[in-house]
């Protein structure tokens, strides 16, 4: 078969044959070619990584898979062996080894001329990276949760905002047909009008005690891993298991307000706006390093009236995924292609033409890919990403102070409680500042 | 299983009948208790397991919460003549049994059946004993290790607010037992795994049961090692048995959930059976070393919970607080978490002394970080 000579073969041929005698020049960025950040179909997107670990090499490895749609060119890891296996993706991708790798954020941003950024950290780092990738114009792949606190959420989102860039959240279940089809027909009245909805997040598991203070491998930079977090001894506790540190995560909540809270709300039309009052309590573990809380369970009062409440899974009927209830029935959704409804008949309903049809992507990524070639919204932008979170983060101020919070979703203030309104933020140490948008 | 716990278990069959005809005997007297507080009597004797371990632990459990006085009677040896054998049931608001052995004779069978026809409440606790509520031929019984209970009902009495899964220690879980009838709600369960010889099924570990005017809270845990017996010492079974004393004596459970109690996180020991009181969290948190145990920091976090905002609860804590914050023997580890707590709860009391610490370089991070907040 003949097989026309298109751009993205030609610079994939070219790149085979950097190599050989003449070497085509790095790939130039759109954005450099004063194109407002629009970028013809077919060019390749100019993308850099910042945060290389397990989520964020997955993330890579997504791109990577859009047949030649990206093109990575740098990456940034405090871990040095994260990024010499990032460089290693990058550049067996590109066959070639040209990758450039950075240990500092900072110099990353100042030297890299890109189109885009994956950025994928532990969330006590998100409110300063992403603000700072925001600032510098970059179209953004960020992952959930989009804020370890509400302060640096408003933040990020002013940023986006202000500098009218792509972004889309991690949040790929939107991108997942069976979601999207639980949301629209929830959105569309199917099960009536919205009055309760339950959301399952995962239990929390055994504690590993407080293990021993230990050097610091060679390749971990471990001030700049804990940045703007308190200053603690190095316990061998850092990639992943973050996530069960009060300084670093909220544990399972927030891991997963920014799935199943975010689906949650996009089924019933809370996607840009927030609970006005919300009380609850939570497990903590006595004993160990690991803080968080392995049980939750707290009510969100929305001033339409609606209920939403968000529980471990194990104390839920339902379990795991969304379930709204409204005054017709019910539709349940989770992974594994889980969609299941009171009437299974709800769930032949058509749509019609005239009703609503939420925003449909097949591929997070190239969701994300095509948004910043076409200049138009990816399907899990910024501000739905901050809503979905800002449950989470209030549910948890709820359980740290036992009280009832009184949240005003547009001043974005809790009333009445200048303690709980502290829990809004986490003072970052110094030299650490929140960037200014 | 080795011989003796088969020999066990035929004779934990008898008394299972003997329990079961007690239950289908009870008729509708009711109970008239007014008092708030209880007399409660532990029937042990006999035991394979270490009953007086056992005994002198429930007692002390029970008389914890100060709403129980509790006697011990012991029954005859195994062998020996049990017509003697003869408690006043009636003098108690709740009986435990804690026994297993020759079977008891007729007149105190009889005299306990008419205790739980008067709606007197019953526990049926250790020793492999309890096979009140069982009714299969096919009991075993894991090695002992530590696992995960998860309650199983969450709005009964005796379970109610308290974590649904938690880790409990070193005991061991009976494989194969049924539910007699309907009325037994099983509150509890935990995973039997066949790598401790179990049955890879969930097994009930905490049973209720309503009986007409009578109630029957049995606990399949706490079971004696004559090692550490950190069964007995499990914060979530002192707690259990607690509170489902109280609810088979009365029908409800007025104690507290206790800030100590274990979670999936792990399990939670107490080594006199008491909970931590807000007095030894003050006296201890300054030597905190996180190395050895959060537990006097963590209950500190839930007693400012428990305060739900109340100012003068909170107050009162900020007080204890920075008395151990001013104090120069509080180790550095120890103010840094005061410092992070007082940096959201603390009011304006607690600032002159954070501010005295600002000139201390190895707080000065967390010194900031109450400041940025409290200011």
């Amino acid at each position: 078969m003949k097989q026309k000579t298109t751009r993205r073969i030609f610079i994939r041929r070219s790149a085979a044959a950097a190599a050989g005698a003449f070497i085509i020049p790095n790939i130039i960025p759109a954005s450099a070619l004063g194109m407002g950040g629009k970028l013809p179909p077919g060019d390749r997107i100019v993308m850099g990584a910042i945060g290389t670990g397990s989520q964020g090499m997955s993330n890579m490895r997504d791109f990577l898979d859009l047949k030649k749609a990206v093109q990575f060119v740098a990456v940034c890891d405090v871990d040095s062996k994260h990024l010499a296996g990032a460089k290693q993706t990058v550049d067996a991708a590109n066959k070639n080894s040209d990758c450039r790798t950075y240990g500092d954020f900072r110099e990353f941003l100042e030297k890299e001329k890109l189109d885009a950024v994956s950025i994928a950290l532990p969330d006590h780092w998100h409110g300063i990276i992403y603000t700072e990738a925001v600032n510098k114009k970059l179209n953004v792949y960020g992952e959930k949760p989009i804020c370890r606190t509400i302060n640096d959420g408003k933040t990020i989102v002013a940023a986006v905002k202000k500098n009218n860039i792509i972004w889309q959240t991690g949040s790929w279940q939107r991108s997942q047909p069976h979601f999207r089809r639980g949301a629209e027909l929830v959105i569309n009245g199917r099960i009536g009008k919205v009055k309760y909805i339950e959301v399952g997040l995962p239990d929390g598991g055994r504690g590993i005690g407080t293990p021993p203070v230990q050097e610091v491998p060679p390749e971990l930079n471990w001030e700049m891993w804990l940045g703007p977090a308190p200053k603690v001894p190095y316990r061998g506790v850092s990639h992943w298991d973050w996530r069960w540190i009060l300084d670093y995560s909220g544990g399972q909540l927030t891991d997963w307000a920014g799935h199943h809270i975010d689906i949650a709300n996009w089924g019933a039309g809370l996607e840009y706006t927030g609970p006005a009052e919300i009380s609850g309590t939570g497990v903590y573990p006595t004993e160990g390093l690991y803080n968080v809380p392995v049980e939750y369970d707290f009510l969100c009062k929305y001033a339409d009236g609606i209920e939403m409440r968000v529980a471990n899974a194990s104390r839920l009927k339902h379990g795991m995924g969304t379930t709204w209830h409204g005054d017709l029935g019910w539709i349940h959704t989770d992974r594994g292609n889980i969609l299941t409804a009171s009437d299974p008949k709800i769930l032949d309903e058509v749509i019609g033409e005239n009703e609503i049809h939420l925003y449909r992507s097949d591929n997070h990524w190239q969701n994300f890919v095509d948004s910043v070639r076409t200049g138009t919204p990816a399907i899990a932008p910024i501000e739905p990403a901050y809503r979905a979170i800002s449950v989470g983060l209030l549910g948890e101020i709820a359980m740290t102070t036992g009280q009832t919070i009184h949240w005003d979703p547009v001043t974005e203030t809790i009333a009445g409680n200048e303690r709980a309104s502290r829990l809004l933020s986490r003072p970052y140490r110094k030299p650490w500042t929140l960037p200014t948008v | 299983m080795d011989p003796p716990n088969r020999l066990i278990y035929r004779e934990m069959r008898k008394q299972h009948l003997i329990y079961l005809l007690a239950a289908a005997l009870i008729s509708v007297i009711p109970a008239c208790k007014k008092t708030p507080k209880y007399k409660a009597l532990i029937i042990t004797g006999q035991s394979e397991y270490n009953w007086k371990i056992s005994s002198e632990s429930a007692k002390q459990i029970l008389d914890l919460t100060g709403l129980f006085k509790t006697d011990i009677i012991i029954s005859p040896e195994k062998g020996e003549d049990m017509s003697s054998f003869t408690p006043a049931f009636a003098d108690y608001d709740l009986v435990v049994s804690n026994y297993f052995g020759d079977p008891l004779n007729e007149g105190t069978v009889s005299a306990l059946t008419e205790y739980v026809k008067g709606g007197g409440g019953l526990v049926i606790y250790n020793s492999l004993s309890d096979r009140v509520t069982a009714s299969s031929e096919t009991v075993s019984v894991t090695k002992r290790h530590d696992f995960e209970i998860r309650n199983a009902i969450t709005d009964h009495p005796v379970t109610e607010g308290l974590p649904l899964r938690w880790v409990h220690q070193a005991d061991l879980i009976l494989n194969g037992i049924e539910l007699a009838g309907e009325g037994p709600q099983v509150l509890a369960t935990a995973y039997s795994d066949t790598a401790y010889s179990g049955s890879g099924r969930r097994e009930p570990v905490m049973i209720a049961w309503n009986l007409g005017k009578g109630r029957i809270f049995a606990t399949m845990i706490g079971t004696p090692d004559d090692i550490e017996n950190n069964a007995l010492h499990c914060a979530g079974f002192i707690v259990t048995l607690q509170r489902g004393a109280e609810w088979a004596a009365s029908g409800t459970v007025t104690q507290d959930v206790p800030s100590d109690f274990p979670t999936a996180a792990g399990p939670v020991l107490r080594p006199d059976f008491t909970e931590i009181t807000s007095d030894e969290v003050f006296e201890n948190i300054g030597d905190y070393d996180i190395s050895k145990s959060t537990k006097y920091f963590t209950c500190m976090q839930n007693m400012i919970r428990k305060a739900e905002g109340d100012a003068e609860t909170l107050l009162d804590i900020e007080k204890k607080m920075v008395k151990v914050l001013e104090d120069d023997e509080t180790a550095t580890e120890a103010k840094k978490l005061l410092l992070r707590e007082l940096s959201w709860m603390g009011s304006e009391y607690c600032l002159p002394a954070i501010e005295a610490l600002s000139s201390v370089q190895e707080l000065a991070d967390d010194v900031d970080f109450a400041l940025n907040r409290l200011r």
